[in-house]
C-alpha cells in the first residue's frame, strides 16, 4: 500500500501503533477488573454495609446479652458472640460477589470485557481475585472490629475472651475467609445464571434458607446432608464456639465448602467459555 | 483487514448468518448494509470474538480476534453503544479498558476530548443521552489508536451535525489508512460515507461491490421527456431503439442521455418541454434488493377485518 502524508498515524501493526506499550497480561487484567470494581457505587455501599452490620450488630448482641452470658441464662458460650454480626454480614458479601458478575451481563457490559480481555479465564480469575481479596480484608476488619467493641462489653461483666483464646483468631480471620467464599459463591452462580435477582434468591436460599431447613430431615442420612450443606459447613470457620453442636469442625467444615465452591466455579467457568456473550 | 470465510451463525433453527464470505480492506470505508435482522449485528460480534461462528471463520489482519494479545490495540469496536454501566463515569469506563489493554492512561483524556465529552467525561455515563453514549462508544473505539474500526449503527440516536461528525470521522480514518467496517440500515447514510459496500440480507450477500458500481447497476436512471406532441416524440424515440415508458403525461426514455436524446428530437423539429436525468435514489434500489429479505415487513395491503370494512 502506498503512504500518504495522512497515513502516518497509523502503520498496520497492532504493537506500534501508540507508543510505550507493554504487552498486557494478567496484571493489566487484575488492575482494569479493580477499577472496575471500585468506580461503582454499589461496592462502596455493599462494603460500608458489611461492616456496619457485621461489627454493629456484634457490638449491639454483646451489649445486650453480656448479662445473660455471665449469670448463665442465656446457656450459651460468649464465643457464640463475638463474631455474632458477621451472620448479616454474609447477606452483603452475597451481593456485591452476585453483583460483580451479574451486572455486566444486566448492562451489557460483558461485551466490552471480552472484546477488551479476549481470555475468558483470566477475567474470571482476576474478578474472583478482586472479589475474594477485598471480602477478606473487609470480613476480617469487620469480624476485629465488632470483637474489640462487643468483648468490651463482655469483659465488663467478667466473661471476655482473650484474643488468645482457643479459636478467637481462627474466627476473626475464618470470618474474612468465609465471607470471601461466600462471595465467590455468589458470583459463580451468578455467571451460571446471568440474572441480579436469580442469583442472590438461589444463594440466599440455599445458605440461609435450604441449610437451615436440612436440619429437620430424618436419620443420620439426613443429618450429613445438613452437615454438607455450603452455609452450614462453611460458617463453623467464622465463630469461635458455634451456636450448632452439630455443625462440622471448623478446619473440615470449611475445606468441604471451599470445595464445593470450586466445583460451582468450575461449571460457570466451562459454560463462560464455551458461551457467546 | 477482516476477512470473513464461509461464516455461519444459527441460533438454533434459525440462521442468522448464512455462510457469508467478504474482505474488508484498508484504506476505504466499507459499508455493511442490510434490513434489521440480516445478521450484521451477529456479523460483528463474530468479528470480535463475542460469538462463536457455527462454522466458517472470520480473521482480522490474519488471525482470529481472540488470539491478539492486545485487541484494543488492534481493533477499536463501537457494539451496542449501551454495553456499560450506568454508575460508572466516562473518564472510569476509558481508564479500565485503557488499563486493561495496556495503553497510556493519558489517551483517556485524549479521546473524551476527540468525540467532544471532555466536559462531562466525570459524569455517570446513565445520564448520558443516546447521542453522548454514542460519543463514549467512539471514544472507546478509537482507545486503542486501531488500524482496524468496526462500527456497528455509529449513527444511531445521533443528531445531524453528530450523524455529519460520524461520517468525516470515518472518511478521516480510512483516508490514514485503517480498515474501517460501518454497519447501517440506513442506504442514504452509507451513500455519503462508504467507498465500497457489502449488503446482507437475511444472512446473505446480496452485493459486495464498490458504491459506483452498486450506483451503477441498481439504482436505474432515465430521462424525463415532456412534450405537446408526445405520441410523435415517442414513436421517433422507439424507432431508434430506445426503452420508452409512458407515465401519465411524459415519458421515461432509456438508453441515450438527455443531449442526445435532444439533440434526436431537435432534428425532427418536434417540440420539447422537458427534457431531465432522473435517478431513482439509492434508497430505491436498496429496497428493491433487499425486499425479498426483510424479516419483519408491514403488509400494506392488510386484509380489513369484517365488520370494521366500511
Amino acid at each position: 500500500m502506498t503512504m500518504t502524508d495522512s497515513s502516518r498515524t497509523v502503520a498496520l501493526n497492532p504493537m506500534a501503533n501508540v507508543p510505550h506499550l507493554r504487552r498486557p497480561g494478567f496484571p493489566q487484567t487484575l488492575r482494569a477488573e479493580w477499577i472496575k470494581f471500585w468506580t461503582v457505587r454499589s461496592t462502596f455501599w455493599s462494603t460500608a454495609m458489611l461492616f456496619v452490620l457485621g461489627a454493629g450488630l456484634t457490638t449491639l448482641v454483646c451489649a445486650l446479652a453480656a448479662k445473660d452470658i455471665a449469670s448463665g441464662a442465656a446457656g450459651e458460650s460468649p464465643g457464640s458472640f463475638v463474631t455474632w454480626g458477621m451472620m448479616f454480614a454474609q447477606i452483603t458479601a452475597i451481593v456485591l460477589g452476585a453483583l460483580a458478575v451479574t451486572s455486566e451481563y444486566g448492562t451489557g457490559m460483558i461485551k466490552a470485557t471480552l472484546a477488551a480481555t479476549p481470555r475468558r479465564g483470566r477475567v474470571l480469575a482476576a474478578k474472583a481475585l478482586v472479589l475474594t481479596s477485598t471480602l477478606f480484608v473487609a470480613g476480617t476488619v469487620t469480624a476485629f472490629a465488632g470483637y474489640f467493641a462487643g468483648n468490651w462489653f463482655l469483659e465488663n461483666e467478667g466473661v471476655g475472651l482473650a484474643l488468645s483464646d482457643d479459636g478467637v483468631l481462627r474466627a476473626l480471620f475464618g470470618s474474612g475467609l468465609y465471607l470471601a467464599g461466600l462471595g465467590l459463591f455468589a458470583a459463580a452462580v451468578g455467571l451460571l445464571v446471568r440474572h441480579t435477582a436469580a442469583a442472590l434468591s438461589t444463594v440466599l436460599a440455599l445458605v440461609f434458607v435450604v441449610g437451615n431447613m436440612a436440619f429437620l430431615l430424618p436419620g443420620e442420612w439426613g443429618e450429613w446432608v445438613a452437615k454438607l450443606m455450603p452455609g452450614n459447613a462453611g460458617s463453623a470457620i467464622a465463630t469461635p464456639v458455634s451456636f450448632n453442636p452439630l455443625l462440622l469442625d471448623p478446619l473440615p467444615g470449611f475445606a468441604v465448602f471451599a470445595a464445593e465452591v470450586a466445583a460451582v466455579l468450575l461449571v460457570a467457568y466451562g459454560t463462560f467459555r464455551r458461551r457467546d456473550a | 483487514m477482516i476477512v470473513a470465510r464461509d461464516l455461519t451463525k444459527t441460533f438454533g433453527t434459525t440462521t442468522a448468518v448464512d455462510g457469508i464470505s467478504f474482505t474488508v480492506e484498508p484504506g476505504r470505508v466499507t459499508g455493511f448494509l442490510g434490513p434489521n435482522g440480516a445478521g450484521k449485528s451477529t456479523t460483528m460480534r463474530m468479528i470480535l470474538g463475542l460469538d462463536r461462528p457455527t462454522a466458517g471463520s472470520v480473521t482480522v489482519n490474519g488471525h482470529r480476534y481472540q488470539d491478539s494479545p492486545a485487541p484494543l490495540r488492534e481493533v477499536g469496536a463501537l457494539l451496542e453503544a449501551r454495553a456499560l454501566h450506568p454508575g460508572r463515569s466516562a473518564r472510569d469506563h476509558l481508564r479500565w479498558l485503557a488499563v486493561s489493554n495496556g495503553i497510556p492512561t493519558a489517551r483517556v483524556d485524549e479521546v473524551l476530548h476527540l468525540v467532544g465529552l471532555d466536559a462531562v467525561a466525570g459524569k455517570r455515563v446513565g445520564k448520558f443521552s443516546l447521542g453522548m453514549g454514542q460519543r463514549l462508544g467512539i471514544a472507546v473505539a478509537l482507545l486503542g489508536d486501531p488500524p482496524v474500526v468496526v462500527l456497528d449503527e455509529p449513527v444511531n440516536g445521533l443528531d445531524p451535525e453528530g450523524i455529519r461528525w460520524v461520517r468525516t470521522l470515518a472518511r478521516d480514518l480510512a483516508a490514514e489508512g485503517r480498515t474501517v467496517f460501518i454497519s447501517s440500515h440506513l442506504m442514504s447514510e452509507m451513500a455519503l460515507t462508504a467507498d465500497h459496500l457489502v449488503v446482507v440480507g437475511r444472512g446473505r450477500i446480496l452485493a459486495d461491490c464498490s458504491m459506483s458500481e452498486f450506483i451503477a447497476d441498481h439504482a436505474s436512471s432515465y430521462v424525463r421527456v415532456q412534450s405537446p406532441q408526445l405520441g410523435e416524440v415517442a414513436g421517433l424515440l422507439r424507432r431508434h431503439g430506445l426503452d420508452v415508458a409512458v407515465h401519465d403525461e411524459e415519458l421515461r426514455v432509456q438508453g441515450l442521455d438527455a443531449a442526445a436524446i435532444g439533440e434526436l428530437v431537435g432534428k425532427t423539429g418536434l417540440l420539447l418541454h422537458e427534457l431531465t436525468l432522473v435517478r431513482s435514489s439509492l434508497e430505491d434500489a436498496f429496497m428493491t434488493l433487499t425486499a425479498d429479505s426483510v424479516e419483519y415487513s408491514a403488509s400494506t395491503a392488510a386484509p380489513t377485518p369484517a365488520g370494521i370494512a366500511r
